[in-house]
């Protein structure tokens, strides 16, 4: 298993971790995080966990192209999709809960920003790895 | 990879890019307000998400990978295959556009109806597909 590949898979365990801690704290009457934390929470879940292992799993799994030879060598292109979709991730988290409570503040706006484009050139970048390795059986005559 | 697998694995991959593409522009709308309609995406943005994305992909992946019968046609029905991919994408193209279109009630049951039919057919051909051939032994 590629080294980018296991972090994938390794990072989405600790978001499926970190966001049912989260759900459990939500749920403490005395700590109500209200509607505040909901959308950091499915994201989680959803983008952090869910998204990343299928992103992991397909990049090991799915048929090399013809000129990567071996499944251990990693891509610069899926290195990058990683940790551009991870830090755009810490980035929305750090930043989503405090939009209804600064929202003319600048940080926040441009963390917002720089976490979008973040996340968006991940996903990019893992269908442009991926798309030309979802195809079917080559035949070898 | 049998042809079905990659046309609901590739349609779920450009479902993926607009469900991201939704989700950036309904964050940056949260400090940078661009239009009040934004919002009305929001459904639209996890409907996608979640079927468009990571059910459909994970229907393509195990039609692909799942054994396959070791006599006559290794997936099954070819017709049935095909049928997947469209009724299920179809269904979800209506089930989005309810979301716009808010006066025609009976759009989301068709959608639904449509998703949980080819749900349906999946299971169906999936079905007998969840055993094990180890030692020449069929375990069921």
């Amino acid at each position: 298993m590629p080294k980018t590949v296991r972090l994938f898979i390794k990072a989405g365990i600790l978001y499926f971790l970190t966001g049912s801690l989260l759900a459990f704290i939500s749920q403490i009457p005395s700590i109500n995080t209200g509607a505040l934390l909901l959308p950091v929470y499915w994201h989680m879940i959803v983008v952090g966990w869910i998204t990343q292992i299928i992103m992991g799993v397909s990049l090991w799994m799915f048929p090399r192209s013809a000129n990567q030879k071996r499944r251990t060598t990693d891509k610069f292109t899926i290195q990058c999709s990683f940790w551009l979709l991870n830090t755009g991730l810490i980035l929305r988290f750090l930043s989503e809960p405090f939009i209804p409570l600064f929202p003319a503040d600048h940080i926040v706006k441009w963390t917002v920003l720089i976490s979008s484009i973040l996340q968006i050139s991940a996903i990019l970048l893992y269908v442009i790895e991926i798309w030309p390795r979802v195809r079917g059986k080559i035949s070898k005559n | 990879m049998p042809i079905q697998s990659v046309w609901m694995i590739r349609l779920s991959l450009i479902w993926l890019l607009i469900a991201s593409g939704l989700g950036a522009l309904l964050f940056i709308h949260k400090t940078i307000p661009l239009h009040p309609s934004i919002w009305s995406l929001l459904p639209l943005h996890y409907e996608i998400a979640i079927w468009g994305w990571i059910v459909q992909f994970v229907l393509g992946t195990a039609y692909w990978i799942f054994p396959r019968f070791l006599e006559g046609e290794p997936r099954g029905s070819k017709f049935w295959a095909d049928s997947i991919g469209w009724i299920f994408n179809i269904g979800l193209i209506i089930s989005l556009t309810s979301y716009l279109f808010f006066g025609i009630n009976y759009l989301p049951l068709i959608g639904r109806g449509l998703i949980l039919m080819s749900l349906f057919i999946f299971i169906f051909l999936i079905w007998s597909r969840v055993v094990s051939y180890r030692n020449n032994e069929l375990k069921t």
